[in-house]
C-alpha cells in the first residue's frame, strides 16, 4: 500500500496542475449532480404546494427553473471537461512513469539490463505500468472528489435541511464506504496478487509448451506439461473467481448503503415535516440530494477491484532502483595505452574465476585480437573493460587513469563497446547513427562508407531511409554494420568489438575491418575474435586458453606485449 | 490408411458464446427485474412526499422500511445478475482457453499467426476482454430493450404530455446510437493504438538498454522518448476530445429531455398548464413520480454507451479467435505421453517421403548402431527428415519404417520413448536445470551432464543443478545451453539420437566436445543421425547422405 502512495506521490510531483484541474472538475460534476437533483425535488414539491395553495401565480418559477437548466447543461459541460482533464492528467502521469522506468533501467547494473531482454519481463513491466493508470483515475481522484463533495454537502444540507439529515447523509456515506473499502479492499489485495502470479505462471507454462513442443513430445513430457498449463489456469481461475466475488460484494454493499442512506434521508425529512420543523419541499431536497450523493461512493467498487493489481504493480515499479552510482573522484581518461594489471574476473553471480591475473598492454593505433573457445571469458573481459562487469581484483587503466575512478559519462566518452548482440530501434538511418553523437551528414556518409553500407543506404533512399522496429528491413549483416558504424561515430580512444564481423562474408568482413582502422586511425582496438579475418586484422593475438592455463605475468613496460606477436 | 489427420475446427462467434447462453438469459432477466423495481420505489417516494404536501402522511417508518427493502432487493438482484453473467463469461473463457491449450498441444507445427508470446497473449489477457462484454454490455443491452418501453408506458398512464415528450425523445435514440457508435469507435481505436504504441516505444528502448548505455545516449534517448510520448499524447487527446464530445452530446440530449419533463411538471402543478394529464391537471403524486422516472428512461442507453467499447474490444478478440481456429493444422502423431519403448532394432527407413514444401526426399535407410550425417543446403529437407524420423509428423506421401514396422500415430509415443533429440533452436523451460535435463525421466543426471561435458560448468553455478533456467537461459552461454540440450538427449541412454545442427554457432573446441559426446553414444551402440552444415562433424560419421544431391 505504501508503494501505491509512492506512485501517487511521483505522479503528483510531475503532474500537480493537471491533477488539480481534473480534481476540481470532478468535484464540480459531483456537486452539480447533487445540486441538480436536490433542486429539482425541491422545485417540484414547492410548485405542487404553491399550486394546491392557489399561489401558483405568485410562485417564482423562473429562477429555479433557470437554475435547473443551468445545472443540467453545466453538469454535462463540466463532465466533458472533467473527462478531458483527468484523461490528460493520466496520460501525462503514465508518460512520466514510463520515463522513470526507462531512466532507472538505463542506470541499472548490466545483469539486470540483460534480464529485461526477455519478452516476458518486458510484457510484465508494461502491463504493470498500464495497471497504474488507475491510480489517479480510479482511486485517488474519485476518493478525493467524493470526500470534498460530501464535506461541502454536509455544510449545505445543514443550512437548508438541518443538521440531522446533513450528518446522516454525509456521515453515512463517508463511514459506510470507508468500512466497505477497508474490509473488501483488505480481502481483494492479496487475492489479486495471487491471481496475477497464477496468470503469469499460466503464461510462462503455455509459452514453454509451445516453444519446446518438439522436445516435450520426444521425451513424452507433452501431456504432463499440458496438465501443468491447465492446472495453472484452474488456479488462476479460482483466484479470479474469488476476486470477482469480492468486487460484486463491494457493489452490493455500496448499493445497499445508497438505499439505506436515501431511505433514512426520506424518513428523517418526513418526521421533521410531521414535527412541523421542515417544509415538504426541503424534505424532498434532502432525499433527492441523498440519492444523488450515492455517486460519490459508487466508483469505489472499481477502486476496490483494481486495488490489489495496482498495489502489486506499484510495488514492482517503485522497487526499480533509480539510484545513480557515482564514483568519488571523476577523472577523464586521456588517449593512451590500455593497461590491464593482474585482472581477475568471476562469472556473474558466482565465485568461480573466468580469468585470473590477466595482464597486458594495448597502445593507441594497435589492434589486439582476444581468442579462445566460448566460455573462456572473451566477452566478459570486454564487458569488464567497458565497466559492465565487476573486477574481482586488479586494475584497468586507460592513458594512466584508473577506469574505476571515472563516472559513467567520462568512461563512455573514452571507451565504446560493440557487444555481441546489438539492438536497433525504429527510425531513419540517420536516427540510428546519431543515437550516440551529433555528427553531421558528411560524417555519417564517411562512416557508412567505412563499414561498406554507403551503397545500400543510397539504394534505400539516403539517410532518411526508414528502419522498422528492432531493425526490421535490414539483413543480419547490414544490422551488424550499422551498429558498428554507430559505435565508430563515438570516436573513442578505446574501441572494444565483440565478434564485429559476425554474419558478414569473408570479403566484406576484411573490407569493414580496414574501414574501421581508416575511420579511427588513433584508437586502440580490442577484438573478441572468432574468425580468421578478425585475427588476421590484429597486430597481436591474446589467446585466453593459454593465459588461463599458464597465467603468465606480462611485463607491462615492454612495448611489444601481449604474448607472442601474430605474423600475418 | 490415413496418414494425416487434419483438424479443422471453426467455431463461429455464436459457438464461442454457446456455453454462456442460458446463464446470460437468466442474468439479463435479473438485471431487468432490478431496474424495473425503480418505478416501484419511485411510486413509494412520490406517495410519501405527496402525502406530506397534501397533509395525508404515510408513516415515515413504512416509507423508510419499504424504500430500504426495495433498494436492498434491487442490489441483490443486480448482484445475482452479475454473478450469473460472470459465471457465464467464465464458462466462455474456460472453454476458449481450453480449446487453445489443447490445440497447441495437439498440433505438429507452429502456427503462422504469431509466436508463443502472441498465443499466450490471446489465451490470457485477450480472452479476458470477452468478460466485460458479456457481463456489462449484454446486460445493458437487455435493459435497453425493456426499460424505455416500460417507463414510456408508465408515463403515458399518468400524462400523455410527458409520454409525448419522451416519445419525441424516442426517435432521437437512433441519433444517440449513431453518436454512441462514433464515440465508441474513436475510443476503442484510441485504446488499441495509443497505449500499444507508447508501450512499443518503451519496449523497444528497454530492449536496447545495453546499446543505449554503451553509446552514452541515455539523455538523448530519454529526451527523444519524452518528445515522442508527448506528441502521442497530443494526438490521443485530439481523438479523445471528439469521443468525449459525442458522449457529452448524448448526455445533453438526456438532460434536455429530463428538463422538459421537469418544466412541464412544474408549470402543470402550478396550474399554468391545464392540459397533458388525463382528466385535468397533474396531481403532486404524478408529478413527483414522473420526475423520478424520466432520468431512467435515458439511463439504460447511457449504460450501453459506456459499455460500447467492450463490444468493440470483444469483436476484435472474436475475429482473432476465428482466424486462429480457421487455420488448418497437422495433428501431432501420438499423445506426447510416456510409453513403453517400441520393440525392434534401432533402425530407420524413409521411403518416398517429401518435405512440407513438396520437395522429394531420397530413400534413406539407417541400420541400428550406424552413424549418419545428413547434409545439404538450407531448405533441402534435413530438419524435415529428422522430424519424420522422430515421429513429430507423419509423411503426407511415402512411409517411415522404424524398428521394422511402419511409424503410425499409435506407435509414435512408443518409438519416441527410445529417442534422444537435440533441436536446432534451444528452448529452456521455466524450472531448474535438473528439470530441464530429466523432464520427469529416470536416469543418472550426473552421468548425463558428464556425457555432455557440461558437468564442471553446472558444478560452478552457484545453485548447481537447482539453478533456475528460463526464457533467457539463466546466465548460461549459447554453447553451454546447447550442451544442456545434449545432456537432455543423452539422459536415459536412448537407442537413437537425432541431432539437428548440434554444432551450429559453436567454436571449434566446443563443437569438438559435442561431437565427441555423440560419438561416445554411438560407441555404446546407439544409432546417431545428425543434420549438419559442419564438415568436421559430418566427416566423423560412418556415412554422409547429401540431401542436396539430386539424381
Amino acid at each position: 500500500m505504501r508503494a501505491l502512495w509512492q506512485v501517487f506521490a511521483l505522479i503528483w510531483r510531475d503532474q500537480r496542475s493537471a491533477l488539480l484541474r481534473g480534481a476540481t472538475l470532478s468535484v464540480v460534476v459531483l456537486a452539480m449532480g447533487a445540486a441538480l437533483l436536490g433542486l429539482s425535488g425541491w422545485f417540484i414539491t414547492a410548485a405542487a404546494m404553491a399550486g394546491l395553495a392557489g399561489m401558483g401565480a405568485t410562485f417564482d418559477v423562473f429562477r429555479p427553473s433557470a437554475m435547473v437548466r443551468f445545472l443540467a447543461l453545466g453538469r454535462a459541460a463540466a463532465r466533458y471537461g472533467e473527462r478531458l482533464l483527468t484523461h490528460d492528467a493520466t496520460l501525462r502521469a503514465l508518460e512520466s512513469l514510463r520515463l522513470r522506468v526507462l531512466r532507472a533501467h538505463l542506470a541499472a547494473p548490466y545483469d539486470r539490463m540483460i534480464r529485461l531482454r526477455g519478452a516476458q519481463a518486458l510484457n510484465r513491466l508494461t502491463a504493470d505500468i498500464d495497471a497504474l493508470d488507475g491510480v489517479p483515475l480510479r482511486l485517488v481522484l474519485p476518493v478525493l472528489a467524493g470526500v470534498l463533495v460530501l464535506a461541502g454537502a454536509a455544510v449545505v444540507l445543514w443550512a437548508l435541511v438541518g443538521p440531522v439529515v446533513a450528518l446522516w447523509v454525509t456521515g453515512g456515506y463517508a463511514l459506510g464506504s470507508g468500512v466497505v473499502f477497508a474490509v473488501l479492499g483488505a480481502r481483494a489485495v492479496p487475492l489479486s496478487r495471487r491471481a496475477e502470479a497464477a496468470t503469469q505462471t499460466f503464461r510462462a507454462r503455455l509459452i514453454d509448451m509451445i516453444r519446446a513442443r518438439d522436445d516435450l513430445v520426444v521425451y513424452g513430457y507433452l501431456s504432463t506439461q499440458t496438465d501443468a498449463v491447465l492446472r495453472a489456469e484452474a488456479r488462476s481461475l479460482t483466484l479470479q473467481r474469488q476476486l470477482d466475488r469480492a468486487e460484486r460484494l463491494a457493489g452490493l454493499a455500496l448499493a445497499t448503503l445508497g438505499a439505506l442512506v436515501s431511505a433514512g434521508a426520506l424518513g428523517l425529512g418526513l418526521w421533521a415535516v410531521q414535527a412541523d420543523t421542515l417544509t415538504p419541499a426541503f424534505a424532498a431536497l434532502g432525499f433527492f440530494a441523498a440519492l444523488a450523493l450515492g455517486e460519490t461512493v459508487f466508483p469505489l467498487r472499481r477502486a476496490i477491484a483494481d486495488l490489489g493489481r495496482m498495489a502489486d504493480a506499484a510495488r514492482r515499479v517503485v522497487q526499480i532502483d533509480t539510484g545513480q552510482r557515482q564514483s568519488k573522484n571523476d577523472t577523464t581518461p586521456q588517449a593512451g595505452a590500455l593497461v590491464l594489471d593482474r585482472v581477475s574476473l568471476t562469472r556473474a553471480g558466482s565465485a568461480a574465476f573466468v580469468l585470473r591475473d590477466l595482464a597486458f598492454r594495448l597502445d593507441p593505433g594497435q589492434v589486439v585480437a582476444v581468442t579462445g573457445p566460448s566460455g573462456t571469458g572473451k566477452s566478459t573481459l570486454l564487458l569488464a573493460i567497458a565497466g559492465l562487469h565487476p573486477l574481482a581484483s586488479g586494475q584497468i587503466r586507460l592513458g594512466g587513469v584508473d577506469l574505476s575512478d571515472c563516472t559513467e559519462a567520462t568512461r563512455r566518452a573514452a571507451v565504446t563497446l560493440l557487444p555481441q548482440r546489438s539492438a536497433l530501434m525504429a527510425g531513419s538511418m540517420a536516427d540510428a547513427l546519431r543515437l550516440g553523437t551529433d555528427a553531421d551528414d558528411a560524417t555519417l556518409w564517411t562512416v557508412l562508407d567505412a563499414v561498406h553500407l554507403a551503397d545500400m543506404t543510397r539504394a534505400k533512399g539516403g539517410l532518411g531511409a526508414q528502419i522498422g522496429p528492432r531493425g526490421a528491413g535490414l539483413s543480419g549483416g547490414e544490422a551488424r554494420r550499422l551498429t558498428l558504424a554507430r559505435a565508430l561515430l563515438r570516436r573513442p580512444h578505446l574501441l572494444l568489438l565483440d565478434e564485429p564481423t559476425e554474419g558478414l562474408d569473408e570479403a566484406t568482413a576484411r573490407r569493414v575491418l580496414r574501414g574501421i582502422r581508416s575511420f579511427l586511425p588513433e584508437a586502440a582496438i580490442l577484438i573478441a575474435a572468432h574468425r580468421r579475418a578478425e585475427i588476421d586484422f590484429a597486430d597481436c593475438v591474446l589467446d585466453l586458453t593459454e593465459v588461463v592455463n599458464v597465467a603468465p605475468v606480462i611485463d607491462l613496460d615492454q612495448r611489444d606485449s601481449p604474448t607472442a606477436p601474430h605474423n600475418t | 490408411m490415413t496418414r494425416t489427420a487434419r483438424v479443422t475446427n471453426h467455431p463461429p462467434h455464436a459457438s464461442v458464446f454457446s456455453p454462456a447462453q442460458s446463464g446470460l438469459r437468466r442474468a439479463a432477466l435479473f438485471s431487468v427485474l432490478s431496474a424495473a423495481l425503480w418505478p416501484v420505489q419511485a411510486a413509494l417516494v412520490a406517495t410519501a412526499l405527496a402525502g406530506a404536501i397534501v397533509g395525508d402522511m404515510v408513516s415515515p417508518w413504512v416509507a423508510v422500511g419499504a424504500f430500504a427493502a426495495l433498494g436492498f432487493a434491487r442490489a441483490v438482484l443486480t448482484w445475482w445478475a452479475e454473478a450469473l453473467a460472470q459465471n457465464a463469461a467464465e464458462a466462455v473463457t474456460i472453454a476458449a482457453r481450453y480449446a487453445i491449450v489443447q490445440r497447441e498441444a495437439a498440433r505438429a507445427q507452429d502456427t503462422a499467426l504469431g509466436g508463443a508470446g502472441a498465443i499466450a497473449a490471446l489465451a490470457s489477457e485477450k480472452l479476458e476482454l470477452l468478460t466485460p462484454f458479456l457481463t456489462r454490455y449484454a446486460l445493458a443491452r437487455a435493459r435497453v430493450s425493456v426499460l424505455p418501453i416500460l417507463i414510456l408506458t408508465l408515463a403515458f398512464w399518468q400524462s400523455w404530455a410527458v409520454g409525448i415528450i419522451l416519445l419525441v425523445a424516442g426517435p432521437l435514440i437512433p441519433v444517440f446510437m449513431a453518436l454512441i457508435g462514433l464515440a465508441a469507435k474513436e475510443a476503442s481505436a484510441r485504446q488499441m493504438t495509443e497505449i500499444g504504441t507508447l508501450n512499443d516505444l518503451l519496449v523497444e528502448r528497454l530492449s536496447a538498454l545495453v546499446d543505449i548505455r554503451l553509446l552514452g545516449a541515455q539523455d538523448r534517448v530519454i529526451a527523444g522518448f519524452s518528445a515522442q510520448a508527448g506528441a502521442l499524447r497530443e494526438r490521443t487527446m485530439a481523438v479523445l476530445r471528439v469521443a468525449f464530445l459525442s458522449s457529452t452530446v448524448l448526455e445533453l440530449f438526456a438532460a434536455i429531455g429530463v428538463a422538459m419533463v421537469a418544466v412541464y411538471v412544474g408549470f402543470s402543478l402550478l396550474g399554468a398548464i391545464g392540459f397533458g394529464a388525463w382528466g385535468g391537471g397533474l396531481t403532486p403524486w404524478a408529478g413527483l413520480f414522473l420526475l423520478l422516472l424520466a432520468p431512467d428512461f435515458f439511463q439504460p442507453l447511457r449504460d450501453l454507451s459506456a459499455a460500447w467499447h467492450d463490444k468493440a474490444a470483444a469483436d476484435a478478440v472474436l475475429d482473432e479467435l476465428a482466424q486462429y481456429h480457421a487455420e488448418t493444422v497437422q495433428t501431432l502423431p501420438g499423445a506426447g505421453a510416456p510409453a513403453l519403448p517400441l520393440r525392434g532394432p534401432a533402425s530407420i527407413t524413409l521411403l518416398g517421403c517429401v518435405t512440407p514444401a513438396g520437395q522429394p526426399l531420397p530413400e534413406i535407410t539407417i541400420a541400428a548402431g550406424e552413424r549418419v550425417a545428413l547434409i545439404g543446403p538450407s531448405g533441402s529437407g534435413k530438419t524435415s527428415a529428422l522430424r519424420l524420423m522422430a515421429g513429430l509428423s507423419l509423411p503426407e506421401q511415402g512411409r517411415v519404417i522404424v524398428a521394422g514396422q511402419p511409424l503410425v500415430a499409435d506407435n509414435a509415443d512408443a518409438w519416441r520413448a527410445r529417442l534422444g533429440w537435440m533441436p536446432q533452436a534451444v528452448h529452456m523451460l521455466t524450472g531448474s536445470l535438473r528439470h530441464n535435463v530429466t523432464l520427469g525421466r529416470a536416469g543418472d543426471l550426473d552421468q548425463s551432464l558428464r556425457g555432455a561435458s557440461v558437468a564442471h560448468i553446472v558444478a560452478a553455478l552457484p545453485q548447481g543443478t537447482a539453478t533456475p533456467l528460463g526464457e533467457t537461459g539463466g546466465g548460461l552461454s549459447g554453447g553451454e545451453a546447447r550442451r544442456i540440450t545434449l545432456a537432455r538427449a543423452l539422459h536415459g541412454m536412448p537407442d537413437v539420437i537425432l541431432a539437428d545442427e548440434p554444432t551450429a554457432d559453436l567454436d571449434a573446441a566446443t563443437a569438438r566436445l559435442v561431437s565427441n559426446a555423440l560419438l561416445a553414444q554411438a560407441a555404446r551402440g546407439a544409432t546417431v543421425v545428425v543434420a549438419t552444415h559442419d564438415p568436421a562433424l559430418a566427416a566423423r560419421m560412418d556415412r554422409i547422405i547429401d540431401l542436396g544431391a539430386r539424381e
